[in-house]
């Protein structure tokens, strides 16, 4: 365990319009945010839900505009001791696995080895979150860390 | 027999996000790019929500079929998504477009993070199916500054073949049991009630 325990973020789309998510933090144990999660319906912030057609079609849109599936992650930070980053997405015929590490703003980005790729990386990922966040806001009525 | 997704728990890594984003599930000749293919630690303890087999066994979904049959109750209320927004449109006209078929208990607009537009899509909340239906019938086909919108509930029930429960969903459940526990199902009970 790093000096920060383990934590993790992680959502998933299906084909079938299923969404599940999970949140978890070693920081649960603070009393002040353990406050805001206390919703009975969302135990332990693993979600699991069930998204229609028309939201899949957006989230395609989503994907297909930031045009990630042209990217490459080979020239992209490899994963370190801050942590990691996944992004996999199936999509008609083409499937990508992308690991990178974590990137704290735009100055980690401009800096790397491709900062055009890496971009469209960052700003989907951010776009994703942002969605996600708020599906299962509303939805749960839990407040995403 | 499943490709290994995951990547080893590194002592030293401690934070991690994942994203899966899974939209296509015909076996046609996949094109695989990225580092994630090379990992091959099938041990990594799957401690978040992705599965280790996927991709076999859910059929494409059809983009035409609409969600009001079986729309899904949220904690609150009905989530209704509007998308196809004007990049330029606004909180107030959006509010102003669905104000007219109930009391909006929640509206995200959520913006593109990298141009600081609108990214497309509205997540309106209302308190009664009935209301969210009538947003849905009247605003879906409708335009705004120009752009075509599309409604439709957000959330859906889960489809009837998991109710029955595949071998997969099965073991999906029971590897979610300490988890989830019976709170999952104890309240599937409850969108009937709000008609």
């Amino acid at each position: 365990m790093g000096r920060y325990g383990h934590e993790f973020l992680e959502f998933e789309f299906r084909a079938d319009g299923r969404c599940r998510y999970a949140n978890n933090s070693n920081y649960r144990n603070d009393s002040l945010i353990r406050k805001e999660n206390t919703n009975p319906l969302c135990f332990s912030e693993y979600c699991s839900v069930y998204v229609s057609p028309l939201m899949m079609k957006e989230l395609k849109r989503i994907i297909q505009e930031s045009e990630v599936m042209k990217e490459d992650d080979q020239r992209w930070p490899k994963k370190n001791v801050v942590g990691r980053q996944e992004l996999e997405i199936r999509l008609g015929n083409e499937h990508i696995s992308f690991e990178t590490a974590k990137i704290g703003s735009l100055v980690d980005v401009q800096e790397s080895d491709d900062p055009e790729g890496l971009r469209v990386f960052y700003y989907l990922v951010q776009d994703l979150k942002c969605l996600v966040f708020s599906l299962i806001g509303l939805h749960f009525k839990i407040k995403p860390i | 027999m499943s490709e290994s997704y995951d990547i080893d728990i590194n002592t030293g890594v401690d934070d991690d996000d994942a994203m899966m984003v899974d939209e296509d599930t015909r076996p046609a000749s996949v094109k695989r790019k990225g580092r994630g293919f090379r990992s091959e630690s099938k041990d990594e303890s799957r401690d978040g929500v992705r599965s280790g087999d996927k991709y076999d066994q859910f059929e494409s979904t059809t983009d035409e079929d609409a969600a009001a049959g079986r729309a899904q109750r949220s904690v609150e209320g009905w989530i209704v998504l509007v998308v196809g927004l004007h990049e330029e449109s606004t909180e107030d006209e959006i509010t102003d477009k669905f104000a007219d078929y109930g009391e909006i208990k929640n509206l995200h607009l959520n913006l593109d993070r990298r141009t600081g537009f609108v990214k497309g899509y509205a997540l309106v909340e209302y308190e009664t199916y009935k209301e969210a239906k009538n947003a849905i019938d009247a605003v879906n086909g409708t335009k705004l500054l120009g752009a075509t919108l599309h409604c439709d509930f957000a959330f859906i029930r889960a489809p009837i073949s998991i109710a029955s429960g595949t071998d997969r969903e099965s073991r999906d459940r029971g590897a979610n049991r300490n988890r989830v526990g019976s709170r999952r199902r104890g309240r599937s009970s409850s969108p009937s009630r709000r008609y």
